[in-house]
């Protein structure tokens, strides 16, 4: 009993240990942060206070934050069923583009009432997210090829690919490489666009729904189903899952596939929310940023969501004092991209104990074998 | 006599456990001392300060008088103690004496002087009978005599106190036998030794003294001479323990696993199983002895699932499940203990509810469609741990909060409640207490008398000899003999284990 028990401490002295190393990771990037602006004779107080204006200080730094945020949520989702289940998908950037210029197609190639079309094309979006990790997948259960090597490998891929597509066949534009626009029954309403007061000279959108309703869904998945007891399983021994009978081909490519398919749903929902066209190379780094924030959520669910809101609050932050105080958004991007970093090095940490547990099970706070060597 | 080896008041922690707690130990010189006590209780951990592989938090060591300060490795082996590890430290392409001097080389100029070399190893190795061909590749040596080797390595660094940590464990009992001969002359040559085991028959054979742990404490040192091996178990655990299991005898029924010819390779594609045909019926115990390494693991393996054959069929309840993955075999009843319990048997970060169910929780009433029976899976958790005594705070701990033998209790838990027709168990005692032991066995005779066919892999000559209702002998990837177990000798067993089987014909008439 006594044993169990200290556990459980231990278990409340880590959520406490957590916390408390999160606001130390802030603490130290604004320390170093503010240096930084020192260096450049700019008010670090003025500065941070602006940033965090800027996050959440009026409706419409909350809405732009929202916005901001809505696509890191999709890849962080993503990102966090692929680690738990074990598997490395770096491929999440390529992913996500790949929904989203095929989410393009599939608004501006057909025309069709609202009700059909819209979900039509989110669910292309998430088909082709999910076809664009099946090939890694595959490679990776039958012939033992790194995904992390052919996620990375396709995410160039996607991007020429994308390149191609939208200076060639689906160029619409003389002068830029960009698509027709979506029709108006493929969109997902931006808020200003069903009440002019909500969410003002921004492009906030009803995504953010799709978001979090994805967000509740995997973690049913995760918490109530047979799926996601196998994705847990596989994630956290492989060898333990075998020997129960589960499945592991059918896991680990269930688990890519998912992953794939929320990226690509993801950008699906950028462009018609936001973009309403694909221009080629409008944006970079969704996935990346994604995996930070799954990292920094702990790879949990709700971490991971709570993360990219965070990350999305941040960058609509310095956004804010780009505007307000004309500093070059260079110096902000490195403040925000300090805070992540301490951050992330803090994730990180969390990270590689769970591989430690995962690669050799057995090694640490086992109370007779370690003792016995 | 005077004192060898004085510890007191040693202390070490480590993370989130006490290893040793204020342990006082005195060995005599020209004693063989052991030192015995579950896993966990501190006996490793005890000898690996001695040893200088780890420092002690706390307390003092005196060696023959004199205060050591064993600060590293280095410092013990100049105080002349040597240790001979569970596992072995050798090259296996070096020469036995390239092994015994490597890094103490004698040198002439640049060169090592291979002759100065074999001619100390040679001398050393008739002085104490400790016969080897110093010319020998390691790789090419039985267990035995590679511990041998580990021995006069310690000797060649002039070692008079010698450490051996649990060294019968790998052994046939005829070169166990061989082993506490080679003690017996150390001790003779006015050696000590200081012998780490869990076998209380050993103990009661070779040691002139037994200290016994429990906890990271000693709980007492006595003359073996004056004691019993019910009255060490007893100190050991804390409790009385049944030493021996109690069982009526078999009633076999049909035959449920059946094996023909069966042959599969191991992880370096060697063949591991060469042709092994046996029978397995309800409500009866194979048990399959055999040194570890001559294919069990991999015999294991292919009727579980885990392992591809090669050649021949493994037929469950007459069904042919050859090719069939794990979860079809496991449908079809079979359940197993593996090996390795904290690599397939558990996985150790989950939850202890989200480890009882892994063989369950596809199907009704655990799960309906694709969503799970939260508050049945619940129910089902917490009536295993009531059931097979599994001691946590809760179904929701992570597995590795609990004890190595409430572990074992956990993977016994959900293997048994599937009610197998077959029912398999793979070394599923090892590196438990005394305690577990006695549990272990009593649920796999249980298993047996509810008419479940059991298959009882062990190195552990007793725990065969005890549970087996017919016994069948591994060796290198055969099955060399099989008997009943009535029949059975230990003697007998050795000899099939160590391969030797042309002189003896026809299993039973080996006593010797």
């Amino acid at each position: 009993m006594s044993n169990a028990s200290r556990a459980l401490q231990r278990q409340l002295g880590s959520a406490l240990r957590r916390s408390l190393s999160i606001v130390l990771s802030i603490a130290a990037s604004m320390v170093v942060g503010s240096l930084i602006m020192l260096w450049y004779k700019q008010n670090p107080l003025e500065i941070y206070g602006l940033l965090l204006k800027g996050a959440v200080g009026t409706q419409r730094s909350v809405f732009i934050s929202l916005q901001r945020a809505t696509p890191l949520i999709f890849t962080a989702i993503a990102s966090t069923i692929a680690l738990r289940a074990g598997v490395f998908n770096i491929g999440t950037e390529g992913q996500f583009f790949i929904g989203a210029i095929m989410g393009t197609y599939v608004g501006y190639a057909f025309k069709l009432p609202m009700v059909i079309h819209l979900p039509l094309a989110l669910l292309v979006g998430f088909l082709s997210g999910a076809a664009w990790a099946f090939v890694p997948a595959i490679m990776r259960q039958k012939l033992k090829v790194s995904e992390i090597i052919t996620t990375i490998m396709t995410n160039y891929i996607a991007t020429f690919l994308i390149s191609y597509l939208t200076n060639y066949p689906m160029r619409a534009s003389p002068v830029t490489d960009q698509t027709p626009p979506v029709e108006p029954t493929a969109r997902l309403a931006q808020f200003v666009e069903l009440n002019k007061n909500l969410g003002r000279a921004t492009q906030a959108h009803v995504g953010i729904f799709v978001a979090l309703a994805i967000v509740v869904l995997v973690y049913f998945v995760f918490k109530r189903t047979r799926l996601g007891y196998e994705w847990r399983m596989v994630g956290t021994s492989s060898s333990f899952s075998e020997f129960g009978g589960i499945k592991l081909d059918r896991a680990f490519i269930s688990a890519m596939l998912v992953s794939g398919g929320i990226a690509g749903l993801g950008g699906a929902v950028e462009i018609l929310g936001v973009w309403r066209t694909y221009k080629n190379l409008f944006a970079s780094g969704f996935g990346f940023r994604g995996l930070l924030a799954a990292l920094l959520g702990g790879q949990t669910v709700i971490g991971s969501t709570v993360a990219a809101l965070f990350y999305g609050s941040m960058e609509a932050g310095a956004l804010g004092v780009d505007w307000a105080a004309g500093v070059p958004r260079q110096l902000i991007d490195i403040l925000v991209g300090l805070v992540i970093f301490f951050m992330a090095a803090e994730g990180m940490w969390a990270f590689v104990q769970r591989i430690k547990w995962v690669r050799a099970p057995g090694t640490e706070r086992r109370t007779t074998k370690d003792l016995e060597v | 006599m005077t004192t060898a080896v004085e510890m007191k008041g040693i202390r070490k922690v480590f993370p989130g456990v006490v290893a040793n707690d204020n342990v006082d130990l005195s060995v005599e010189q020209g004693e063989i001392h052991a030192i015995v006590g579950e896993n966990g209780a501190g006996k490793t951990t005890l000898m690996n300060i001695l040893y200088g592989l780890y420092r002690a938090d706390a307390g003092t060591i005196t060696v023959r008088g004199q205060p050591a300060h064993i600060t590293k490795n280095a410092d013990a082996i100049r105080l002349g103690i040597g240790m001979v590890h569970q596992s072995f430290k050798l090259v296996p392409s070096f020469t036995v004496a390239e092994n015994i001097t490597l890094g103490a080389e004698r040198r002439n100029l640049i060169f090592v002087d291979r002759n100065a070399v074999r001619q100390s190893v040679q001398q050393i190795s008739s002085r104490f009978g400790l016969k080897v061909d110093p010319d020998a590749r390691v790789r090419d040596l039985p267990v035995g005599v590679q511990q041998r080797v580990e021995i006069l390595k310690t000797l060649y660094r002039n070692a008079d106190i010698l450490i051996l940590d649990e060294p019968t464990a790998v052994l046939t009992p005829q070169e166990t036998r061989e082993l506490f001969g080679v003690i017996r002359s150390l001790v003779a040559g006015g050696k000590t030794v200081i012998f780490i085991t869990h076998k209380l028959r050993e103990v009661m054979e070779i040691s002139d003294r037994v200290t016994v742990m429990r906890d990271g404490k000693v709980v007492g040192t006595k003359h073996t001479k004056d004691t019993s091996a019910v009255e060490i178990a007893r100190m050991m655990v804390g409790r009385e323990v049944l030493l021996r299991v109690k069982k009526a005898p078999a009633k076999p029924g049909q035959v449920v696993l059946r094996l023909e010819g069966l042959k599969v390779r191991d992880d370096r594609n060697l063949m591991a199983v060469r042709g092994v045909d046996l029978e397995v019926r309800a409500g009866e115990i194979l048990g399959i002895a055999g040194v570890e390494g001559n294919g069990q693991r991999e015999l294991v393996d292919a009727v579980v699932g885990l392992r591809p054959v090669v050649a021949g069929h493994v037929y469950i309840n007459e069904k042919d499940v050859t090719a069939a993955p794990v979860r079809e075999r496991r449908e079809s009843g079979l359940a197993c203990v593996p090996e390795d319990r904290y690599v397939r048997g558990l996985a150790l970060p989950a939850t202890v509810e989200e480890n009882l169910i892994v063989n369950c929780y596809f199907k009704p009433p655990m799960s309906g469609g694709a969503l799970l029976n939260l508050g049945t899976i619940a129910e089902h958790a917490k009536e295993a741990i009531t059931t097979f005594g599994v001691r946590t705070v809760s179904k929701d701990v992570p597995a590795y909060t609990l004890s190595g033998g409430n572990l074992q209790k956990v993977v016994l838990a959900r293997e048994l409640s599937a009610e197998p027709d077959l029912f398999i168990a793979a070394q599923p005692t090892r590196g438990l207490d005394v305690g577990s032991i006695e549990f272990v066995h009593q649920r796999i005779v249980d298993a047996r008398d509810q008419g479940a066919a059991v298959l009882l892999v062990s190195a552990e000559l007793e725990e065969i000899m005890s549970l087996s209702d017919r016994i069948a002998v591994i060796y290198e990837g055969r099955i060399v003999g099989k008997l009943e177990a009535r029949e059975a000798t230990e003697e007998g067993l050795g000899l099939w284990m160590a391969g030797i089987t042309d002189e003896h014909k026809g299993g039973h008439k080996i006593d010797v």
